[in-house]
């Protein structure tokens, strides 16, 4: 009877029991590795956030637009604690995938490493992001400006358009660079861009075919015949 | 940056130990002016030997890689002195005909005028177009005569224009920078100006030449500059300026990205000689007036007020960002008021130009896109000038801008305010 006790229910109870003594060091070491990395992280994002603060990005991402931007999208806190709480959480996460690696567990082994080979590709594609939503501003400003300046009267349109496209571009981009659909976005991409284009130039090579032929006409000839008079005015 | 000590090319600084010393330095830039050239030397050698034969003079030709053979006309440029009714002993004139160094542009055809102005020790110098068509010899004495004889650094060239010609320098140039700088220099942008030898190696020793400013507004920074270095400075009246046609309209944004650019630049570097000063001073004036009639000017205000609207509509937050609240909340007024009644009164544009200069020193945008932006509201100030001045002879409507003068003077404070919220934020 004694046996059946020690064999069923104490053996188990011993052996794991001598699991958990193996792996309490591992805990242990976990526990400490976490515990200094939410440390680091502190001291890393306070000081990303006071570097940022001291070179001037917030000034110049008010420049850029990307202050009303975050504003727009409900983000009331300026670029430089953004950037410094997100250092906070890189550093954190690096901090768990490191405490969970000294467990020696091989499953958590294994997820721990493919997400830090993949965490390269995911900061790219923010930067793809960032990058080209501050570039279709620039554009879209410049390009609004200019239309208004040569008296288009679809100013905004034009504008629009060339922001919108931008930001398509830097979203398949970034998409690409995270390997999701990637076949998909770059196809369908090409479809609707030329889808667009092919349209646009039957619109016009069809429906507008007498304002092409005006059009072509006036640039190549003199200018004048049906337009309004040109000024003598010299500006400077 | 190209250094001073490579700037001449050998034959050029051969020719100069040759040359020696010179009292007067004639300098013109070119590049691809063999059509017009010729007369604009004659003018250049017959002015010489009328005013100052006896000096020793040189012409400089600072050439920008010319393919019509502008410099063998220069070479081959004579004059007939018996029909100039010249026959006093001649002028001891040398030419020199030299490419310039640098990024393309009239500025860097300055620089190595200046550099040849320093190495020949000249007394005098002055600068002209090579399009002149109405330059004559008395520009010579115009230009050098104030310098030479009077003891000026500083001669601006004053012309006798339609009251429509240059109205960037009528609206926005001219009051900006007599109510900066306190001195009334009508045409600060003239583009043919005269300056002593040592004011010459001021401007050679400045470091602008790879900027914009070497590019496309040498001739305001050369007005600033003798302003703001405290040269004596005065005018010469020059009658009527005919050239050929360098800045087309359709080109006015860039026209208003580089001049008013660099205006503001200017400012900035500027900022503790005009902060402080109010009011402003005549300028003196030589040379004999004369009104001569000129030809009509057709002006489309339908489509200037048009596009002034349109940007109220598409560009009104880019202007919002720009400008002050109360100066967006005037140009707003203007948006459904009939032809008859549109005007941008002299306070307002005053206000749009100094809140547009704080808005490029701030950054609050690409300093670009803040000139860009200006060109619809200069057209609304434009058309606006234009109906408030077609029923005015010209010297009827320079009474109009020096009331617009008055009011950038009266103003100043608001600018001075403004800019230094900026400068102790920043």
């Amino acid at each position: 009877m004694w046996e059946f006790w020690e064999t069923a229910l104490l053996a188990p109870l011993v052996d794991l029991g001598a699991r958990i003594l193996t792996l309490l060091p591992n805990v242990l070491a976990m526990l400490i590795i976490l515990s200094l990395g939410w440390a680091l992280a502190c001291g890393i994002g306070l000081v990303t956030e006071r570097l940022f603060r001291i070179i001037g990005l917030d000034r110049l991402s008010n420049r850029l637009g990307a202050t009303t931007a975050l504003l727009r999208g409900g983000i009331k806190t300026d670029p430089s604690h953004l950037i410094g709480r997100a250092m906070y959480w890189l550093v954190l996460a690096f901090a768990v995938i490191s405490g969970l690696t000294v467990l020696n567990v091989e499953p958590i082994n294994q997820f721990a490493h493919s997400l830090l080979a993949y965490i390269p590709y995911l900061l790219t594609a923010a930067m793809i992001l960032i990058a080209g939503y501050l570039l279709s501003n620039f554009v879209g400003q410049a390009v609004l400006i200019t239309a208004v300046n040569a008296g288009l009267p679809p100013a905004r349109t034009v504008a629009a358009l060339s922001r919108w496209g931008i930001q398509l571009v830097a979203a398949a981009m970034a998409l690409e660079q995270l390997g999701i659909a990637q076949n998909i976005v770059v196809v369908g991409f090409g479809i609707s861009l030329g889808g667009v284009v092919l349209a646009g130039a039957i619109a016009f090579g069809l429906g507008a075919k007498d304002l092409a032929k005006a059009f072509l006409e006036q640039r190549l000839s003199e200018r004048g015949r049906h337009q309004q008079p040109p000024d003598d005015l010299r500006h400077l | 940056m190209t250094p001073a000590a490579t700037l001449l090319t050998s034959e050029t600084e051969a020719r100069l130990r040759e040359i020696g010393e010179v009292d007067i330095l004639i300098g013109i830039p070119s590049y691809n002016n063999a059509r017009t050239i010729g007369h604009v030397v004659r003018a250049v050698m017959a002015g010489l030997a009328k005013y100052f034969s006896s000096r020793r003079a040189v012409l400089v030709n600072s050439d920008g890689g010319s393919s019509d053979g502008t410099p063998d006309v220069v070479t081959r440029a004579v004059v007939d002195y018996g029909a100039m009714l010249i026959s006093d002993r001649q002028s001891l004139l040398q030419k020199i005909i030299t490419p310039y160094q640098g990024i393309p542009g009239k500025g860097s055809a300055f620089r190595t005028i200046f550099e040849i102005a320093r190495r020949v020790n000249a007394k005098a110098c002055a600068v002209v177009d090579s399009d002149l068509r109405s330059i004559t010899p008395e520009w010579i004495e115009l230009l050098i005569g104030p310098v030479l004889d009077h003891g000026y650094d500083y001669v601006a060239p004053y012309y006798l224009r339609h009251k429509y010609d240059g109205t960037i320098t009528n609206s926005i140039v001219y009051p900006l920078t007599r109510a900066l700088y306190g001195r009334r220099i009508r045409q600060p942008i003239g583009g043919d100006f005269g300056f002593s030898g040592s004011l010459a190696q001021y401007y050679a020793d400045k470091h602008v030449w790879e900027s914009e400013v070497a590019r496309f507004g040498i001739d305001i920074w050369m007005t600033t500059e003798a302003i703001a270095s405290g040269a004596r400075v005065c005018q010469s009246f020059l009658g009527a300026k005919i050239h050929d046609p360098k800045d087309p309209a359709a080109d006015l944004s860039g026209m208003l990205v580089q001049v008013v650019g660099a205006v503001f630049a200017l400012m900035e570097e500027h900022q503790p000689v005009w902060l402080d000063l109010t009011g402003s001073n005549q300028v003196s004036l030589f040379g004999f007036q004369y009104g001569v009639g000129v030809e009509p000017v057709h002006v489309n205000v339908d489509r200037m007020i048009a596009n002034f609207r349109q940007g109220l509509v598409d560009l009104q937050s880019i202007w919002s960002q720009m400008l002050s609240p109360d100066t967006m909340a005037g140009l707003l007024a203007l948006k459904d008021c009939s032809l008859q009644s549109f005007s941008i009164p002299d306070d307002l544009w005053a206000h749009v130009i100094y809140d547009a200069a704080v808005a490029s020193q701030r950054q609050v945008l690409p300093k670009e896109h803040v000139l860009k932006a200006l060109t619809a509201l200069y057209l609304g100030r434009t058309a606006s000038f234009v109906l408030e001045t077609q029923a005015l002879t010209s010297l009827e409507a320079e009474d109009r801008i020096e009331a617009l003068c008055q009011s950038f003077e009266r103003y100043k404070p608001y600018l001075v305010q403004r800019w230094q919220e900026t400068t102790v934020g920043s």
